[in-house]
């Protein structure tokens, strides 16, 4: 467990008013607090360092002890101990009002946040309590436990039908079914894998975002693929059979004679499975490239000199 | 109609302990729409995670009711608009 500097956090010097320590708290919240960072995993453990910087240094007895026993504080029982021993010898009444280190009974009430948001350094050092920040209530608020934000990376291919998969978030397996269809940058809610509630509040949700890696050679919008097909110059200008590789299998294709260069068709129902609806499906849209012939044989060059003295 | 899309304001607030009145405040401000049904006020349960949100915004940062909508609208708008730009960088990606 290591000694934490509540100054530094606060970014105060150790003479700070107690107005001055509120206006760093204000400044510092403003920028780390996790509503106003929601994308930022981390915020909410470095707005918790903030808080419990402001629970010690706000509230003048704790911002006593915490003074008076700094980096000694591992010691402080035995400070203490000694301390009341000695008063109790001169017969006086010393302390801190009930208070204690190392977890000893305390009677700060009204916390808007649980024990386990508590550093090590401060349950040690000013026991279990909660905050006592906001003190307008007799008991702790309950409140949803954080929102967490997670990424899941899949390839188009994966999506084609739904499937399920089990994600391990810390050390907690969550199985899901991921739906067909599935689109980049998405994102599902799972209801109750976040974090845990406050205070016995409900506990917060996972949103997964899809990351989806195209590993094929189509174009996705939405439903829809696009694919830019090759095709030889006598098949569009004299028809002809050519076949697709769509993303279900190859279909045979019939080009009508006189097809121009990037000249589209649509396979319906050939795109991307739609999301949470059976059995739909987007299109595809091929755009015919025409590739004309190069390095031309002696012949072939007589023979479309020929053609083009026919036009 | 759905009644169990709307949850009582006092309930609500035991359960939560946000207190009556700053729940009450929010709607005085407009910053959430209360349901008026039997001289009893309701609160949409789709409204809970904003009146959760603003309620940390102004005990943790000290906002006011006019600063809270302030700040809620640009939240709001930059969600927006990062949804926006994600939308326009797939599009462009069609065509690079």
């Amino acid at each position: 467990m290591e000694f934490i500097d509540y100054y530094k956090i606060l970014g105060v010097d150790k003479n700070a008013t107690a107005d001055q320590i509120k206006k760093a708290y204000r400044k510092k919240a403003r920028k780390l607090h996790p509503d106003l960072n929601p994308d930022d995993p981390k915020a909410q453990q470095k707005f918790q360092q903030l808080n419990e910087a402001n629970e010690v240094l706000s509230d003048p007895e704790k911002r006593k002890k915490y003074d008076q026993y700094g980096k000694d504080w591992q010691h402080a029982d035995a400070y203490e101990h000694a301390r009341q021993q000695q008063q109790q010898q001169q017969g006086g009444f010393g302390g801190f009002g009930g208070g204690g280190f190392g977890g000893g009974q305390q009677t700060y009430t009204s916390g808007d946040f649980d024990e386990s948001q508590f550093s090590d350094f401060f349950e040690s050092m000013f026991g279990g309590g909660g905050f006592s920040r906001g003190g307008r209530r007799s008991g702790p608020s309950q409140f949803k436990g954080q929102d967490l934000n997670a990424t899941l990376r899949l390839n188009l291919t994966d999506t084609l039908e739904s499937k399920k998969q089990t994600i391990t978030l810390g050390e907690k397996k969550i199985r899901l079914t991921i739906p067909a269809g599935v689109e980049d940058g998405q994102t599902i809610r799972i209801k109750g894998h976040g974090g845990e509630g406050m205070n016995g509040g409900p506990k917060g949700d996972l949103y997964i975002t899809f990351e989806i890696f195209n590993d094929t050679a189509f174009k996705r919008l939405g439903n829809d693929l696009y694919l830019d097909k090759t095709i030889p110059l006598y098949t569009a200008v004299l028809g002809g059979d050519i076949t697709v590789d769509t993303l279900t299998g190859t279909v045979k294709l019939k080009v009508k004679p006189g097809t121009q260069n990037d000249s589209k068709v649509k396979l319906s129902g050939k795109g991307m499975p739609v999301y949470k609806k059976n059995d739909q499906f987007g299109d595809l849209y091929l755009t015919y490239q025409v590739e004309i012939p190069s390095n031309l044989s002696a012949r072939e060059k007589e023979l479309f000199e020929e053609l083009s003295k026919l036009r | 109609m759905a009644t169990e899309k709307y949850i009582l304001v006092r309930q609500y607030s035991e359960h939560s302990r946000i207190e009556p009145d700053f729940i009450q405040s929010l709607f005085e401000y407009e910053l959430v729409f209360p349901e008026e049904r039997d001289d009893e006020m309701f609160i949409d349960e789709n409204d809970i995670n904003e009146i959760e949100k603003m309620f940390r915004l102004h005990r943790d940062l000290g906002l006011n009711y006019e600063g809270l909508g302030a700040v809620n609208e640009m939240l709001n708008r930059i969600h927006e608009l990062q949804q926006e730009m994600e939308k326009l960088r797939k599009r462009l990606r069609l065509y690079e």
